[in-house]
């Protein structure tokens, strides 16, 4: 039960799409652990650390960022070919990132908008997440991911059990920790009823609303949560923006989202 | 629910007086013995329960003002201390941690799990009010009542030093009244302090409580200040009130399991467990490990966890709470009633916390008071004494007349009868027997001023026996008994009546009242079902009603030949005609039990108030007065509790087989 039985390390590559490599860095930035992760795991594939390339087939692939360029399609599903397991870190891996703005506006006013030369910006018109295109076996959540799951999701590897993620609203985090919730006292916004928790409330830690970051959790009611801000007294485009933000693409936020443009226009 | 008093209580009758500017003597006597002090104080714009240094981090000049998923903070026109009801924080906290480690385990050089020694650090908790004593004494039956035992909290309990507080506040979410929990103190403290203008009034409750308090710069307080200590306490019972009646509220949510406003609940429930987390007495915990890379040395960790949690109810082949109703049904169920299986107590105490930290604002008390209201007392005043209330005897009737209704159903006319029968109300029955025959439980048709009709269907050997009877034989009968229709609950209102076949037959007298009293109604209707044409009966004065403008007459049949010019289909499809607002009807419906099912759901999804719905209810019946047993349903007496109910006094046995 201690390892899979295997001898020789688990060939671990990182990839990445539309990203902005946020999500490696917090693999670096598990500085305590970094040593024992390379002597536990052979890591030949991580852009954001070294250079050096290697092919295939990996043990472990981990792939940051969202399917936003046409390129990215055929990428995907050639690495998924490649990879053994697929783990997909962050807010753009798994929720197609806050890129996916884009896929409820006019994709060619926005590259007109943003770039000099649009006709050079081979994007597609919608950024999605990878569990889109290909099969997913484990995903971190967050923008960027928490180390703290990271590192169980790679010892839970090693001592071959399922990672001890939950699925619980960030509230139940800042109500461990004692935190006022500012919903309540201050009338603050807040994402945290519907998002998931594994930040150790950051956002509201520092004394602002969650941004969803972590996004929607299992069965969240997120109809209810958006009535209910609407309720005291926030403008459906205000409302609009709290659920569009980084996870705005995953369902059942991407229906609010849509149910409030309707309201909005 | 009663604190147990503490030792030393009869010490607790003498009083101190404590100037709020010598309130840190008190503080800071406390932390003198070396205990970590616990208060109030003010963070993130509320009051918590943090550590206390000196009188200065207490919330003086602070109140707060609280209603359904809001609190705010305010500043009070006078420096009172513990002008303040109860915040986010609860003392749980404190005795029952977020977060425990509870075991370590290795596989190294040798296996093995280790449990820590609990070390806890002398404790003294400031500020603990009325419910809060009482959440503590809840915690001590979960954690120490049972065959096992949580020894952390045992140590984390034994460790704390008590100094409560009575509330001279409170706030709209407050209902320690309805609980029984406060906002009094008795018992289970160290040190009681009651804040009046000037200060405290100061109680101690153990020895150890005594020693602090003899070197306080106390004084005796006055009669006045004695008195206003009390006056301040009664008069926060007077402003709470009682706002939910609790007595028997364990036993009504239990028949409550299948009412459709958990549904509706769970539609604006976030599910973030916020209300569990608040809650001074929820004790539900997870497990983590968390381990070195190789697995070789781990610890496990406690966390407060909720039943709210879309896993917690989960195994390998699924989930068992799996709808957002289910786990809302499970948390104020367990709260309100099974708790009391469990712990024999509440494991509400009242403190309002889980209705103010409800981000959406769901109020459990609103709530409660929709999923089981209270049911009116049992015992009703009777229309009339009954005549021969004893199962063996009957007063004697004289047929006058027999009419066919339909092909097996027959009206009877008796006369000659005690007059206490034409005294009986619309919905009330009689026993009916003949020499050899068992007695038979027979509604009232109609009142005439010398006698009363029976419509009975030839069904048993009573009945046929009856219907076969000529006019001017006699018949033994017994009544007029049960309940009967509250004609009166539809003044003002639109009287619905839902009849199905031969259920028309307890509503005639009724429809009858109505019409008699027809300005005191919004509107007056008659929904009428029957599998045929020929099934209808009193067909004459349905023609009649028919006519008048008293009343509007629907009928319809399940078949019917060519001939039939009327309406087909079963009698909910006539609901369509109630086009007022249906919080203003009230409901009258007797017919097949499963037409009355189908009814009821049509009347309440059309938003008719449950307890506007009436119904008459048919059980096997052979005394008629609650003494043989046969008739009961769901903790009532058909007989002499119905059969007319309101809906919600049955809960949802109505709508189950079996019962």
């Amino acid at each position: 039960m201690a390892t899979s039985g295997r001898t020789a390390r688990p060939r671990v590559a990182v990839a990445k799409f539309a990203s902005c490599d946020g999500c490696q860095l917090t693999i670096l930035d598990l500085e305590e652990e970094l040593l024992e992760i390379v002597t536990r795991f052979d890591i030949v594939e991580f852009p954001e650390a070294t250079s050096r390339r290697s092919p295939g087939p990996y043990d472990i692939v981990f792939v940051e960022g969202s399917i936003s360029a046409r390129e990215h399609l055929d990428a995907i599903k050639e690495l998924r070919k490649q990879a053994r397991t697929l783990v997909t870190i962050g807010a753009c891996a798994t929720a197609g990132g806050i890129q996916a703005m884009r896929n409820w506006a006019d994709h060619d006013a926005f590259r007109a908008s943003v770039y000099e030369h649009p006709e050079w910006i081979e994007s597609l018109a919608t950024s999605t997440p990878i569990s889109d295109h290909v099969k997913v076996d484990a995903e971190l959540r967050g923008c960027p991911i928490d180390p703290g799951q990271l590192k169980e999701l790679l010892t839970a590897v090693l001592v071959g059990r399922r990672p001890q993620i939950r699925d619980e609203a960030v509230c139940r985090e800042c109500k461990r920790k004692g935190l006022v919730c500012m919903v309540v006292a201050t009338g603050e916004a807040c994402m945290g009823p519907v998002t998931t928790s594994g930040c150790d409330a950051l956002c509201p830690t520092y004394g602002r609303g969650c941004f969803g970051c972590f996004g929607p959790r299992a069965n969240a009611n997120a109809k209810s949560w958006s009535t209910s801000l609407m309720k005291s007294g926030r403008p459906p485009d205000e409302v609009w923006r709290l659920f569009a933000g980084f996870t705005g693409y995953a369902e059942p936020f991407r229906s609010t989202i849509t149910e409030l443009g309707k309201v909005k226009s | 629910m009663i604190t147990s008093p503490a030792p030393g209580q009869t010490a607790a009758a003498r009083q101190w007086f404590l100037a709020r500017t010598d309130l840190a003597s008190l503080v800071d006597g406390i932390r003198a013995t070396g205990r970590r002090l616990i208060g109030p104080t003010v963070r993130e714009g509320a009051i918590v329960y943090d550590d206390i240094h000196s009188a200065a981090d207490l919330p003086a000049g602070w109140r707060d003002e609280q209603s359904a998923g809001r609190y705010r903070l305010e500043r009070r026109t006078d420096d009172r201390v513990f002008g303040y009801t109860v915040g986010p924080t609860s003392w749980k906290r404190f005795t029952f941690p977020a977060n425990l480690p509870i075991a370590t385990a290795h596989r190294t050089a040798t296996f093995g799990f280790d449990q820590p020694v609990p070390e806890v650090t002398p404790m003294a908790f400031l500020g603990v009010r009325a419910c809060e004593l009482a959440a503590l004494n809840v915690q001590d039956r979960v954690f120490l009542g049972g065959q096992f035992t949580d020894e952390d909290f045992r140590a984390r309990r034994a460790a704390a030093f008590i100094v409560s507080v009575q509330c001279t506040t409170s706030s709209s979410t407050c209902f320690c009244t309805s609980m029984g929990t406060g906002p009094e103190v008795h018992g289970g403290y160290d040190i009681l302090l009651t804040e009046i203008d000037e200060g405290f009034v100061v109680q101690a409750g153990s020895p150890e409580g005594a020693a602090i308090v003899a070197k306080l710069p106390t004084r005796k307080p006055t009669h006045a200040e004695a008195g206003a200590a009390v006056d301040n306490v009664e008069a926060v019972r007077t402003r709470i009130g009682e706002p939910m009646p609790i007595p028997g509220i364990d036993a009504r949510l239990k028949l409550q399991l299948d009412n459709p406003r958990w549904g509706q609940i769970a539609e604006r429930c976030v599910e973030c467990g916020n209300c569990t987390m608040v809650c001074p007495t929820c004790f539900c915990t997870s497990v983590i490990e968390k381990s070195d890379m190789d697995g070789k040395v781990a610890t496990t960790e406690r966390q407060w966890d909720s039943c709210f949690d879309v896993a917690f109810a989960k195994i390998a082949g699924g989930d068992f709470r799996a709808r957002p109703r289910d786990r809302y049904r499970q948390w104020l169920t367990h709260k309100f009633s099974t708790w009391m299986d469990q712990f024999g107590s509440m494991g509400c105490v009242g403190c309002g916390r889980c209705v103010a930290w409800c981000p959406v604002g769901i109020d459990v008390r609103e709530e409660l008071m929709i999923i089981a209201p209270p049911i009116a007392p049992v015992v009703r005043p009777v229309a009339v004494e009954p005549v021969a209330a004893s199962p063996g005897n009957f007063s004697v009737a004289r047929l006058a007349s027999v009419r066919s209704e339909t092909e097996d159903t027959t009206t009877l006319t008796l006369t000659d009868l005690d007059p206490a029968f034409l005294q009986g109300r619309p919905g009330q029955f009689v026993m009916v027997a003949l020499p050899a025959f068992p007695a038979v439980p027979i509604s009232i048709s109609r009142f005439r001023s010398n006698g009363i009709d029976l419509t009975i269907r030839a069904v048993g050997p009573t009945s046929t026996a009856l219907v076969n009877l000529h006019p001017g034989v006699k018949v033994g009968i017994r009544g007029p008994l049960g309940t009967f229709w509250p004609i009166e609950d539809a003044y003002g209102r639109h009287a619905v009546v839902v009849a199905g076949g031969v259920g028309l037959s307890p509503l005639h007298g009724l429809v009858d009242a109505l019409v008699a009293n027809r300005d005191r109604f919004e509107s007056i209707s008659l929904f009428y079902g029957t599998r045929t044409p020929e099934d209808q009966l009193f067909r004459d004065d349905l023609a009649a009603w028919s006519v008048s403008k008293a009343i509007d007459v629907a009928v319809t049949v399940d078949r019917a030949g060519p001939e039939w010019k009327g309406r087909v289909g079963v009698v909910t499809t006539l609901f369509d005609k109630m086009s007022w607002d249906c919080s203003k009807v009230t409901a009258f419906v007797v017919g097949p039990e499963r037409m009355m099912q189908a009814s009821v759901q049509g009347l309440l999804s059309k938003g008719v108030p449950s307890d506007r719905i009436l119904i008459s209810m048919e059980r096997h019946m052979e005394c008629g007065i609650g003494l043989c047993g046969h008739c009961q349903m769901a903790g009532r007496f058909v007989c002499k509790d119905g059969p007319v109910f309101r809906l919600h006094e049955l809960g949802d046995m109505f709508n189950r087989e079996g019962i």
